[in-house]
C-alpha cells in the first residue's frame, strides 16, 4: 500500500541497466575527450537532479543550483591543496558545506514562491558569480583563498579511480547513488510531505506538516547534490574555472530540468545530456555548439506547451500505452 | 467540549467574526449561515490559519490559540477544506498516512489506523489508486479518512457535501454521524445544505455578517425568524 522502501520499479531496473552501461561498456569503448564530457555529464545530472527534485517535489524554482557546485568545488579545491584527507573526505565536507549554504538560502527564500523565489535565487547565483570571478578557485596558493599564478599543484583523485575510465565509473556510481538518495526521501515521510505542500501549504500544515521544516531540508539537499556534484568536477578536472559557475548556467540547467522531466531520474540525464554531450556533438559535427542554445530553446517551448513532464515523461507515456496495447491484444487473442 | 469565547476577526476596515460565542458539547454541530457569513473565517481561526484580535479557544483544558498551526494537528484537530486536498501523486493510502505521520503513535499502528479509517469510509479496495485516478466523491472520502486517524479529538468539515450527489450526501451524513462512535472526536460541520446539517448536527451556530445570530438545537435554531430572514433575505423580525 505504500510504496516499500527497497521494492525496485520498471524504471529502477532500467537505471540500474542504465548504470551497467555506463560503468562497463562507455569507458572501454570512448576515447578520452568523450571520457571527459561523460564525467562532467555525470556530475551535471547529479546537480539537475538536485534541482529537479526540488522543482518536481516542492513546485520550488531554484537557480542557484550550478553556483552552489561551484562553492562545491572550490571547498574541495580548497581541503585538497590545504590537508591531506582523501578524495571522499574532502567530497564529504564540500557537500555538507553546501547544503548548508542551501539552507542558508533556504531562509529568505522560504517567505517566496513562483517567480519571487527564482528571483531570490538567481539574485544568489549571481552573487556566488562574482565571489568566483574576484577570489577565483584554490590551485595550491598561499592564503585562505589558496590561489597561485602559473601552474596548478596536483589534484588527488579517489585511490579507487586514478585514470579516466575509472574516474568516470566513480562519478557514474555516485551519480546512481544521488538518485537513490531521492528516490528514498520520495518513498518516505518527507516524499509525502512534499506531495501535500506541493498540492497545498494550508491542507499540509493541517496535516500536520512544519512546511518550514520540510522547505528548508528541500533546499538542503539540493545543495547537497551540488556540492558532491562539483566536488566530481574538481576531481575530474584537477582545476575549476569560473566561467562553468555563472548565473546563466543555473538558469540553463533549470529550464533543461524541464525539458528533461524534473519527475523522473532519466529525465535529469536527458537533460545533462543536452547540457554537455550535445554542444560536445555539434563541435564533432564542426557546427557552432551554440546551435545548441537554440535546440534548447525549441526544447523548452515543445516543454512548456505539449509536454509538461518533459521528454522523460512522453517516454513513460509511451511505454504505458505500448505496454497497455500489448496487454490489451494479449486479452483480445486470449477471449 | 469545544468553548468558542469572544472570537473577533478583522481584516483590515472588515470585521469577519465579532465577538462570536459558543459551546459546542454535541458529537456533531453545525456552523451555518449565508455566504460571507465568517463560517469558514471561524474554522480557520481554529486551525490557526487566521490570528483572531481577541477572544480564546478552549477545549479540553487546551487553550488551542496557543499552539502553532502545525502542533494543532497533532495535537487532535482535524479538519478538510472546501475543496478536498489529495495530492496527486500519492496513493490513497498514503494520502492518509500522511496525516498521522508526524503525530505519535497511538494504540493502534499507523498502518492498522490509516486500514481501519479506510475501511469505514468504504476505500479500503481502492487504498493503492494514485490520487489522480480518484473521482470527486473518492476524494472526499479519502478526505474523511484523513481527518479520522490518530486519535482526532475535534472534527471540522468545510462544506463536505458540495458538488455531491443526493445518495452521496445522504452516504456522507451517515459517515460523519459515525465519527463520535467511531474515534470519540466532536465534529463541526459547515455546509449550506439544511437538509443535511439537520440530518446529522443535534446543535448549530447561524452566522450573519460576523455575528452570532442563533446557537442552539438544530430544529429550533432553523425555526428561528432571524434565521430565516437571514437565509431568504426577508426583513428581519
Amino acid at each position: 500500500m505504500v510504496n516499500t522502501l527497497f521494492r525496485v520499479t520498471p524504471s529502477g531496473w532500467a537505471g540500474m541497466a542504465c548504470l551497467a552501461l555506463a560503468i562497463f561498456i562507455v569507458p572501454e569503448i570512448v576515447g578520452t575527450r568523450w571520457l571527459s564530457v561523460f564525467t562532467s555529464t555525470g556530475c551535471f545530472a547529479l546537480a539537475i537532479a538536485g534541482v529537479a527534485f526540488m522543482y518536481a517535489r516542492l513546485g520550488m524554482v531554484s537557480l542557484t543550483q550550478v553556483g552552489l557546485m561551484g562553492v562545491g568545488g572550490w571547498v574541495t579545491l580548497r581541503l585538497n591543496h590545504a590537508f591531506d584527507f582523501p578524495f571522499e573526505v574532502n567530497m564529504g565536507i564540500a557537500a555538507l558545506v553546501t547544503m548548508i549554504c542551501g539552507w542558508i538560502l533556504a531562509l529568505p527564500a522560504l517567505r517566496m514562491r513562483g517567480l519571487y523565489l527564482a528571483l531570490v535565487t538567481l539574485m544568489a547565483a549571481g552573487g556566488l558569480e562574482i565571489m568566483f570571478a574576484t577570489f577565483q578557485f584554490p590551485n595550491g596558493g598561499d592564503g585562505f583563498w589558496g590561489v597561485q599564478t602559473g601552474s596548478s599543484d596536483p589534484f588527488r583523485r579517489p585511490w579507487l579511480a586514478q585514470s579516466p575510465q575509472a574516474y568516470m565509473r566513480y562519478v557514474f556510481v555516485c551519480v546512481a547513488l544521488g538518485f537513490v538518495f531521492i528516490e528514498i526521501h520520495r518513498r518516505l515521510k518527507p516524499g509525502r510531505a512534499w506531495a501535500l505542500i506541493r498540492r497545498s501549504e494550508a491542507a499540509a500544515i493541517a496535516a500536520g506538516v512544519n512546511v518550514t521544516l520540510y522547505k528548508t531540508w528541500a533546499f538542503g539537499i539540493a545543495g547537497l547534490l551540488a556540492g558532491g556534484a562539483g566536488a566530481l568536477l574538481a576531481g575530474s578536472l584537477g582545476l575549476l574555472d569560473d566561467g562553468t559557475f555563472r548565473a546563466s548556467e543555473s538558469v540553463m540547467i533549470f529550464a533543461l530540468a524541464v525539458v528533461g522531466g524534473a519527475r523522473y531520474w532519466y529525465g535529469a540525464i536527458l537533460a545533462a545530456v543536452l547540457f554537455r554531450v550535445l554542444p560536445a556533438l555539434l563541435n564533432n559535427w564542426g557546427v557552432d555548439a551554440d546551435l545548441s542554445f537554440v535546440i534548447f530553446g525549441a526544447g523548452l517551448l515543445h516543454a512548456v506547451i505539449t509536454a509538461p513532464d518533459g521528454i522523460a515523461g512522453q517516454i513513460r507515456d509511451a511505454l504505458l500505452s505500448r505496454r497497455k496495447g500489448a496487454n490489451s491484444g494479449k486479452g483480445g487473442a486470449d477471449a | 467540549m469545544l468553548d468558542v469565547q469572544q472570537i473577533t476577526v478583522r481584516f483590515g476596515g472588515v470585521v469577519a467574526l465579532n465577538a462570536v460565542s459558543a459551546r459546542f458539547d454535541k458529537p456533531v454541530s453545525g456552523i451555518i449561515g449565508p455566504n460571507g457569513a465568517g463560517k469558514t473565517t471561524l474554522m480557520n481561526v481554529l486551525s490557526g490559519f487566521v490570528s483572531p484580535s481577541d477572544g480564546a479557544v478552549d477545549c479540553d483544558g487546551q487553550n488551542l490559540l496557543t499552539l502553532a498551526p502545525f502542533k494543532r494537528p497533532h495535537w487532535g484537530l482535524r479538519r478538510s477544506f472546501q475543496k478536498e486536498e489529495i495530492a496527486d501523486d500519492l496513493t490513497v493510502f498514503e494520502n492518509v498516512l500522511v496525516q498521522i505521520d508526524h503525530s505519535p503513535t497511538g494504540p493502534l499502528s499507523k498502518h492498522e489506523e490509516v486500514t481501519k479509517m479506510l475501511d469505514y469510509v468504504g476505500m479500503s479496495d481502492r487504498a493503492n489508486k494514485p490520487g489522480a485516478d480518484l473521482n470527486s466523491f473518492e476524494r472526499r472520502l479519502t478526505d474523511i479518512a484523513k481527518c479520522l486517524v490518530g486519535q482526532p479529538k475535534i472534527v471540522m468539515f468545510d462544506e463536505p457535501a458540495g458538488g455531491l450527489s443526493v445518495d452521496e450526501t445522504h452516504r456522507l451524513g451517515a459517515l460523519i454521524k459515525g465519527i463520535h462512535a467511531l474515534t470519540g472526536a466532536q465534529t463541526l460541520v459547515i455546509d449550506h445544505d439544511v437538509d443535511l446539517i439537520q440530518q446529522i448536527c443535534a446543535e448549530a451556530l447561524v452566522l450573519d455578517f460576523g455575528k452570532t445570530i442563533a446557537f442552539g438545537a438544530t430544529n429550533d435554531v432553523l425555526a428561528d425568524p432571524k434565521v430565516k430572514a437571514a437565509y431568504l433575505g426577508t426583513e428581519e423580525v
